[in-house]
């Protein structure tokens, strides 16, 4: 497993990364994290990344546009991003703010997230 | 000499000596009137509607003794009225009709009424403040029954609402992983937070790949219906389930072209049964008629 300031970063397999997001994440300040990830998801040969949302219980306008950037210099890099593990409620709410389907797949968990095509 | 002795007597005071007076009287016309009304519907037995009668004697007197005044904030007077709150929600729940208990009351009062008529040692002053005690009490009463009649019909209202909410958007799990959401009727703010809500909760529950939404009975659709099924396509997105829109008849898919609404990232099917292919294609499942299995 690999610590980056704000989240935990583990391969679990055929190039899949699993980004687990801690408190210390601040989605405010996304340039202090996207280029040191990119970096590393390079290093570890990522193919795709799942991103973790099993402890995040609102997904705001400031969080959802961290995501958005996030899966923005995934595709630059080659990388499909995957939200898995969203919560009933999380999905409800933020499904009610948007203005656009999102730029990311989204899986129920991490299983399906792997054998996605 | 009598008249000067009561002059100085308050009214309650001479409210209840006319009572006691004829208190067998006045009980027994109320019970008979109660039986009349309550005991052919068996809405009551006769034991209850005995004692409700000899419970609202025992009330009204205390309340009059009180004080000189009948003071609305005293507890006797809360008494009183929650007595006939009660009563009157059990004659609700037992299929009473809220007229008839309108009228008892009314008989109530009547009953007093009729006793201030013949007695002929009043003064046409204190008749007049009987008077207005008795209209001011049964008034209060009256009031307090309506507002305990419209609440229980606000009640068994929003619980019917509930109740239809839950049954007109009914979601099943019509093969593993499939689920089928018909909705029926339209679509708005409230109805699609409740639907959203249980919709999710069913997609984790039964770990759901695909929902087919059937909107077969939806009457008409606007903006804002459309706007709240794009919501709910999104959600079901979010959850990583497929979202499959079926039963879009010819005069919505007309409106929905007319408002310009985008549902090219929707998949889109003209029935259920297309809809529940498309699943089954989504999830690599293919259904053959036994003979083509033999074969």
């Amino acid at each position: 497993m690999t610590m980056l300031q704000g989240m935990h970063l583990t391969p679990i397999g055929d190039g899949i990364i699993l980004l687990e997001p801690t408190d210390g994440l601040d989605p405010g300040e996304p340039d202090a994290y996207l280029v040191p990830l990119a970096g590393t998801l390079q290093q570890m040969r990522a193919r795709r990344l799942l991103y973790d949302l099993k402890n995040v219980p609102v997904i705001d306008t400031l969080y959802y546009a961290w995501l958005t950037n996030l899966a923005s210099i995934c595709r630059i890099s080659g990388i499909d991003m995957v939200l898995v593990n969203i919560r009933p409620a999380t999905a409800y709410a933020l499904a009610l703010t948007m203005e656009d389907n999102p730029p990311f797949a989204c899986a129920l968990d991490v299983n399906r997230a792997r054998n996605l095509p | 000499m009598v008249r000067n002795a009561k002059s100085k007597k308050s009214t309650n005071q001479l409210l209840i000596e006319q009572m006691m007076t004829k208190v067998a009287t006045i009980s027994q016309d109320i019970e008979k009137r109660g039986q009349s009304i309550f005991g052919q519907g068996n809405l009551l037995t006769l034991d209850e509607i005995n004692d409700y009668s000899l419970e609202f004697l025992e009330l009204f007197v205390l309340l009059l003794q009180a004080g000189e005044k009948v003071d609305r904030r005293s507890s006797e007077h809360k008494a009183l009225r929650q007595f006939f709150s009660n009563f009157s929600q059990q004659i609700q729940i037992r299929g009473g009709n809220l007229e008839e208990f309108v009228r008892f009351i009314h008989f109530m009062q009547d009953v007093f009424l009729n006793n201030l008529e013949t007695d002929s040692t009043l003064d046409f002053q204190q008749t007049r403040e009987i008077l207005l005690l008795l209209a001011s009490v049964f008034n209060d009463i009256i009031l307090d029954v309506f507002h305990v009649y419209l609440a229980e019909k606000e009640r068994t209202i929003q619980a019917q609402q509930e109740e239809l909410k839950h049954t007109s958007t009914p979601i099943t799990e019509i093969w593993d992983g499939v689920l089928t959401l018909p909705i029926i009727g339209t679509l708005d703010s409230s109805r699609t937070m409740s639907v959203m809500e249980n919709m999710l909760a069913r997609i984790e529950k039964d770990r759901a790949k695909v929902v087919v939404i059937d909107v077969t009975g939806v009457q008409a659709i606007d903006s804002q219906v459309s706007h709240h099924l794009i919501q709910m396509i999104r959600a079901v997105g979010l959850m990583g389930a497929k979202a499959i829109l079926t039963g879009i008849r010819p005069e919505i898919a007309r409106a929905i072209t007319s408002l310009n609404i985008d549902l090219s990232m929707v998949s889109t099917r003209a029935t259920l049964s297309e809809g529940l292919k498309e699943a089954f294609a989504l999830l690599s499942i293919t259904v053959l008629a036994a003979d083509v299995q033999h074969h």
